[in-house]
């Protein structure tokens, strides 16, 4: 690294040039020593800007009344109009409170069972028996939602494996994807089951990074598994504990695309319709752009002030993102 | 140490619970797979666990002549190849100024993109801009919107950034260029990184769903994940027969079973080879940033 620092010196420091310009005199410097540099980092560049920002700055429709013959330039503006219709539309709030309920669910149950599942991983003392159940509780993630949703309707089936099992226990069948009620369990159960190892990896690496003399002087101090877990284990997790709840919480609205689009049937549309799957039907499919491209950038902006509150909650304890 | 009673009774309940839970884990796809490969009769009597009931062979007979489910194979072992080789391409670009301290820009730069994973692009300005890009019905539509996957590309440049910088001194004076330096050096030591992030990358490709609902109208053009939705939506346009008239060794829901693991397969024999290097790997990303 001792190299590199002195290289940086020659590079970063300002060349004998006017003292005016400097700075800028430095980038173009920078640029004309290291221009494969900028050549190399250019396509990249362009996607994020492309396929990342212009989409981000395209949210402004969402103040139009969007035409697509006339695009963003042509288009007539209209204010807050299209929010001021959202708010007065009965299938909005439906949406909505499926998404919030759907994503309260899964931030009270999908998101602690990964660092549950991770403290038991690490209680496991066999190493071949760890890896064995490690790499099985890894293989979901790798599935797509089409595959995993095509396994919970078949295990879930009138003929499948759980109606299977009520029948030999005496009760009836039930057609769970059919029945609103069952819904939202099977859409966290289903997320639980396809993420919970992979969710692990990160606290594992926490987890392997505590520094054993730690344990080895809570023995000293006659302090048993149980101890050993709750002062040193989860206290050395809680920093990654938050990062990935914050992010968790910035995200809270957006649930998934993909999951929810595999799993819904017309039969459960009241309870399992969120707003990814409504936004998809009512714009791509139906045309009506300005419309839910506010309802996204509602729920953006929900999420955003979301994070701003609960880090700053974070910050007063402990650390935040920013 | 000696362990309490409490703490056995406790090692035992956790072995029992986790490798009951990994079982769970495992035991949908043996389902299917026994499903598949026993009689119509068997599979809608609920008699098939692990093991398939009067074995036949017939579904996966009638799956594997169905032209279209080929048609969509193919779709997505292209974009599958050609979608690793692109994205693998220009992570390493990317990344590989990122990771360096001559690179007046890097901070500015690396900003900017971590912001895009606070702020994801809402679906539908999204989706007008690859629209107007003229990519619908384009299997171009499948690549480039995700031509690089930021937590990839970290991944990478935190690789990059623990290679020793006496190496491409040292390449320098020997007159080499950047590139010569990226592809000569860097990647050359970077094998396990690389070896990790283009199976993430290939694992999406294979699982692409979500562009191609946005993208990709024309069902000629459907990747596999596709046509797999709509054939377990309409189950008979498999079938491609009418199951009334003459007696068939499938039905619907063998055929089902058969038809997800016709597009799980490809995923399960690599993932011994996945899951040797992720862990590695995706550690390697939280690190920094």
């Amino acid at each position: 690294m001792a190299t590199r620092s002195t290289e940086l010196k020659q590079d970063g420091a300002p060349l004998p040039l006017k003292a005016s310009g400097i700075s800028r005199n430095r980038y173009i410097a920078n640029m004309r020593k290291h221009w494969m540099l900028y050549l190399m980092i250019l396509p990249g560049i362009l996607f994020y800007v492309v396929f990342k920002y212009v989409p981000l700055a395209g949210s402004v429709i969402a103040f139009q009344d969007y035409q697509i013959f006339k695009g963003i330039w042509g288009s007539p503006w209209v204010g807050l109009d299209n929010f001021g219709f959202i708010f007065t539309y009965q299938d909005f709030y439906n949406v909505l409170r499926n998404t919030a309920v759907i994503a309260l669910y899964q931030l009270l149950f999908g998101f602690p069972a990964p660092i549950l599942l991770a403290l038991l991983f690490n209680e496991i003392r066999l190493m071949v028996a760890k890896r064995v159940v490690q790499s099985l509780f890894y293989l979901p993630h790798f599935l797509s939602w089409v595959v995993v949703g095509g396994i919970v309707f078949e295990l879930l089936s009138s003929q499948g494996v759980v109606n299977a099992v009520r029948g030999w226990l005496g009760y009836e069948p039930i057609l769970f994807m059919q029945e609103a009620g069952y819904f939202r369990t099977i859409v966290v159960l289903s997320s639980i089951w396809k993420e919970v190892g992979w969710g692990t990896i990160i606290y594992l690496a926490a987890i392997a990074g505590i520094n054993p003399n730690l344990y080895e002087a809570a023995v000293m101090d006659g302090a048993g598994r149980w101890k050993q877990t709750i002062h040193i284990t989860l206290p050395t997790m809680f920093p990654t504990i938050l990062v990935l709840f914050l992010l968790q919480i910035g995200n809270f609205l957006e649930l998934g695309f993909d999951q929810i689009f595999n799993l819904l049937t017309p039969m459960t549309y009241s309870v399992g319709d969120i707003i990814e799957t409504y936004v998809y039907r009512a714009g791509v499919l139906q045309g009506q752009y300005s419309m839910t491209t506010a309802i996204g950038l509602f729920q953006s902006v929900i999420g955003f002030i979301l994070l701003w509150i609960f880090n700053r909650l974070a910050r007063k304890t402990d650390q935040g993102l920013w | 140490m000696k362990a309490t009673f409490g703490e056995k009774v406790f090692q035992t309940l956790n072995y029992v619970f986790l490798i009951a839970a990994a079982a769970t884990m495992l035991f949908p796809l043996v389902q299917l797979l026994a499903v598949s490969f026993s009689s119509p009769v068997a599979a809608d009597s609920k008699e098939v666990f692990l093991l398939p009931v009067e074995f036949t062979t017939a579904s996966w007979e009638h799956i594997l002549k169905n032209q279209g489910l080929w048609t969509s194979f193919g779709i997505t072992v292209y974009i599958t190849v050609v979608g690793t080789l692109l994205s693998m391409l220009f992570s390493v670009m990317t990344a590989y100024p990122l990771s360096r301290r001559e690179f007046l820009l890097r901070k500015p730069v690396m900003l900017g993109i971590v912001l895009t994973m606070i702020f994801n692009a809402p679906m539908i300005p999204f989706f007008l801009t690859v629209r107007e890009l003229g990519m619908m019905n384009s299997l171009w539509a499948l690549i480039l919107p995700g031509l690089i996957g930021t937590f990839n590309m970290i991944i990478i440049r935190t690789f990059f950034m623990g290679i020793p910088g006496e190496l491409d001194d040292s390449a320098r004076m020997d007159g080499c260029s950047d590139f010569g330096i990226l592809f000569r050096i860097y990647l050359p030591l970077s094998k396990p990184v690389v070896a990790t992030v283009s199976l993430f990358y290939a694992v999406g490709y294979w699982n692409t769903f979500s562009r191609a609902v946005l993208f990709i109208r024309d069902p000629e053009k459907w990747p596999l994940q596709m046509k797999l939705r709509a054939y377990l939506q309409s189950p008979e346009e498999l079938a491609a027969v009418n199951m009334f008239l003459g007696d068939f060794d499938f039905n619907t829901t063998t055929l089902k079973a058969a038809t997800i693991l016709f597009a799980t397969i490809p995923i399960i024999l690599v993932y011994p080879y996945l899951q040797k290097y992720f862990v590695k790997g995706s550690m390697l990303g939280s690190l920094k940033e």
